[in-house]
């Protein structure tokens, strides 16, 4: 299995997928910023923000269906958080919080699905690094991201093999069951592998630091 | 660490032409399983090798003990316990090491211990069978250049490294990709690459050849016969111990059972069958004469 | 549980970022001590382990189903500190690969799931396995870690969000209170989830989960209902008098500070100050909000003991030394 499902449009070819990344970085934490400190009500700004936050996403091809369906899924807790702002007047006002509150998540996590969206993973990271993110924590990340993609593809033969002799509908019950124990199968696996990858560090002379290089 | 000055080039004062001394080395699980029993032998300097036995003899195990990833004992005295076909060691015996005993294993003369390990991983190669436990860098060039690395290298000779051991494994220019984009097959010439970068005088192999298709697994034994680094094979392919290796060993429950010309210990059928293998097909239909593989 | 950009102030982010940030650095100092050169492929493992486990449903029969959120268990893999970096590894790649989880947001969200999660977690995990001996004190610890953790984790968002929005703009028992009663229901599932995971790893490899477990010895059984009953007491504890005490206090100090001066006194044809106007309750007494936090911590506890209790009749009693399976 490919995982490329991980991160499906990150490696487009448009302008914004070629920006340099700390550039992008920089931007969306502007625009987060921004937004934030945007006072309550200023629907103009939001507006003009957000036009201009739908066209970056236009240009960099990511299909509106799939932003819909993310935003879809973003929704339910968000209105329900915006939602104690009147809740907390017994519903005489503070609907203008909610709805400001609303659109600043809307679109600030906007904004995030395009960063995410034209820059994969590994360039993000080593823009980060740039940036100043820590060395330990860049080299434990791009290990984990590594192994991802290994523990998915157990996951996934793990699942085949068991789907492959499931002969039935399995109830909740039955599936609550057998998830629990692939996870549980899969965390002995894991940890043995993590084992062997320690032995294999080691025996290229691992002592736990990455030595500096100039 | 140690300067990169004093490093793999070092030669210990150790004039016999042996570069791994395996002494009555036993090893026991946490269990209280035996995993290792009396396991005694001894490879030359650039000599190949072959250990075969059936699964959960031992095998892996044994070469963990090779650079000190795992520390067995040695047993006080050798029960007399090798059975099977009598060992017949040319290599081995000529050394008769009566000099002082270090340790149940010795590379180039040094004992293996926690002290040590650090010294016997710059002797010692390890690669292990599964690539994905190997390769956990983002980019090939980046695990290639691991074990350099942590040797201290400077920067010129680690590149000079990585491009010398990825040419070596015929993936000049694969040095910016990930190891996500490879082939299980080309995946497993960079752990084999990454291991040779190390520029070890031992290289320990556990299953190279496994789950290779045929094409990459002859590319994989044309790589290992152009190595210079003397070799132990671990391996369920017998086909290439014959291409490979002059010397055999069979490890079954934990011992040494035999000990011997890989032609010769290969082709005895009763032995074969005892320990869980077979003759290989090329020697039952005739085709491979008891000629050493060249070199 | 991802808390996007736009809920918190900028200074509350830069404030639990910080926190964040300075918790993982001595965890990184604890973990060089305890994992030493494991450090990296352990905590990464874990980390990507429970990235891909949380991709894994486990349906309830609605549209959305539940799925494990993985910070006790890596607590309880690791360590306290390895489980906070694991899930701080966790939370950056769903934040760079999905953009789950706000950008400033990120430290917030580190504090709450990594910091306050998994330490706190951790620490109940610990409390309940001194009293109880064997795989049930792991099994037992665990899904009271696990449900407490994610409260705890619901119970600092709202305090976060609370001082992120000028004082009388939202009524922090009102925002506990509907997070409480949500976040007691993931917080079971949470539990369950991972004591079934818990059950499965104790099952095969105990080894993996506890070092030093020791067969139960039937002497405990009854200390194991005690304990039992007292984290409930302790969790319900928590989490009851947080919205009632905690808020008043706070908001008090926020009166008497001048912010609150425009905060409303009306009380809304719907929803008076304490939620929903149950019949035959008093609507001005506080009465109700109290119950119903308390409620909601209570049958979580409680729930999450039953739950734990009838796992651990699955366990087999005796537990042998693993056979130790190695590659030949």
């Amino acid at each position: 299995m490919r995982a490329d499902f991980l991160d499906r449009y990150a490696r487009g070819n448009t302008v914004f997928h070629r920006l340099n990344p700390r550039t992008k970085l920089l931007l969306v934490l502007l625009i987060v910023i921004g937004v934030l400190l945007t006072p309550v009500g200023a629907w103009p700004v939001f507006g003009c923000l957000a036009c201009g936050v739908y066209a970056a996403l236009v240009i960099a091809e990511i299909p509106t269906k799939y932003i819909l369906q993310r935003i879809g899924l973003l929704l339910p807790p968000v209105l329900g958080l915006a939602l104690s702002a009147p809740i907390s007047r017994g519903f005489q006002g503070g609907w203008e919080l909610a709805a400001t509150i609303t659109c600043r998540s809307l679109l600030t996590f906007s904004a995030g699905l395009w960063l995410v969206n034209t820059t994969p993973f590994e360039t993000l990271l080593g823009a980060m690094a740039r940036l100043g993110l820590p060395n330990r924590f860049v080299e434990l990340l791009a290990f984990m991201y590594r192994y991802t993609f290994v523990v998915f593809d157990e996951l996934a033969r793990m699942r085949t093999g068991q789907r492959s002799r499931t002969f039935s509908k399995p109830g909740l019950f039955a599936l609550w069951i057998s998830n629990a124990s692939l996870l549980g199968m899969l965390l002995i696996r894991s940890l043995n592998r993590a084992e062997r990858i320690h032995g294999a560090m080691c025996s290229r002379g691992w002592t736990g630091r990455m030595p500096e290089q100039s | 660490m140690t300067s990169p000055a004093a490093t793999a080039s070092a030669q210990p004062t150790h004039s016999r032409a042996t570069i791994l001394k395996v002494d009555r080395l036993s090893y026991r699980y946490s269990s209280g399983q035996w995993a290792l029993a009396d396991v005694s032998f001894e490879i030359g300097l650039r000599e190949v090798v072959g250990l075969v036995g059936p699964n959960g003899a031992g095998k892996t195990t044994l070469l963990m003990h090779l650079n000190g990833l795992l520390f067995g004992v040695q047993r006080p005295m050798a029960q007399s316990a090798v059975t099977g076909v009598p060992p017949v060691a040319p290599a081995a015996i000529a050394a008769g090491s009566q000099g002082k005993t270090g340790g149940a294993v010795e590379v180039l003369g040094l004992a293996v211990s926690p002290a040590t390990a650090p010294e016997v991983r710059r002797i010692v190669g390890l690669m292990f069978q599964d690539p994905d436990d190997q390769l956990f860098c983002p980019t090939v060039g980046d695990d290639v250049a691991f074990g350099p690395k942590n040797l201290g290298f400077p920067k010129d000779e680690i590149k000079r490294r990585v491009a010398e051991a990825l040419a070596g494994v015929g993936l000049t220019g694969f040095e910016e990709r990930s190891p996500l984009q490879l082939s299980f097959g080309e995946r497993k010439r960079v752990c084999l690459a990454g291991v040779l970068a190390c520029e070890p005088d031992l290289l320990a192999l556990d299953e190279p050849s496994s789950n290779l298709d045929p094409r990459s697994r002859r590319g994989l034994i044309e790589i290992l016969r152009s190595c210079r680094a003397a070799q132990l094979i671990a391996t369920h392919d017998l086909e290439m111990i014959l291409d490979l290796c002059t010397r055999v060993l069979v490890l079954d429950g934990g011992r040494i059972q035999a000990d011997g010309r890989a032609f010769e210990i290969l082709s005895d059928e009763h032995l074969m069958r005892t320990h869980g293998l077979e003759v290989p097909l090329s020697i039952q239909l005739g085709g491979r004469k008891s000629t050493l593989p060249g070199k | 549980m991802h808390i996007p950009d736009g809920f918190l102030s900028p200074a509350v982010c830069v404030g639990t970022g910080t926190i964040a940030a300075g918790t993982l650095a001595v965890a990184f100092r604890k973990l060089d001590a305890t994992l030493a050169s494991r450090t990296v492929p352990l905590t990464g493992m874990v980390a990507s382990l429970i990235f891909a486990g949380q991709m894994v449903n486990f349906p309830i029969g609605l549209p959305v189903s539940g799925h494990l959120i993985g910070g006790t268990l890596a607590a309880i893999l690791l360590g306290p500190w390895g489980g906070c970096v694991a899930l701080a590894l966790v939370l950056f790649v769903q934040m760079a690969l999905f953009s789950d989880g706000g950008w400033l947001a990120y430290g917030a969200n580190v504090f709450n799931m990594g910091v306050v999660g998994s330490l706190g977690g951790y620490a109940l995990y610990q409390a309940v396995r001194s009293r109880i001996a064997g795989p049930r004190g792991v099994l037992l610890g665990g899904m009271l870690a696990g449900w407490g953790s994610v409260m705890a984790a619901a119970a600092c968002f709202c305090l976060e969000f609370w001082l992120s929005h000028p004082a009388g703009e939202f009524d922090l028992r009102k925002i506990w209170m509907l997070m409480a009663s949500f976040h007691s229901l993931i917080g079971v599932g949470e539990a369950l989830i991972t004591g079934m995971i818990l059950s499965v790893v104790l099952v095969h490899r105990p080894e993996l989960v506890a070092a030093q477990i020791t067969s139960t010895n039937p002497a405990r059984i009854g200390r194991f209902v005690w304990t039992g009953v007292v984290a409930a007491l302790i969790v319900a504890a928590f989490a009851a008098p947080f919205a009632s005490e905690y808020g008043d206090g706070l908001e008090a100090v926020a009166e008497e500070a001048g912010f609150a001066s425009h905060a409303t006194e009306s009380t809304g044809p719907l929803l008076n100050d304490y939620a929903l106007p149950l019949p035959g309750t008093d609507r001005e007494s506080p009465l109700w909000g109290k119950v119903a936090t308390a409620m909601a911590g209570l049958l979580g506890t409680t729930v999450v003991l039953l739950l734990g209790w009838g796992l651990c009749q699955t366990l087999p009693r005796p537990l042998t030394p693993r056979e130790d399976v190695h590659a030949g």
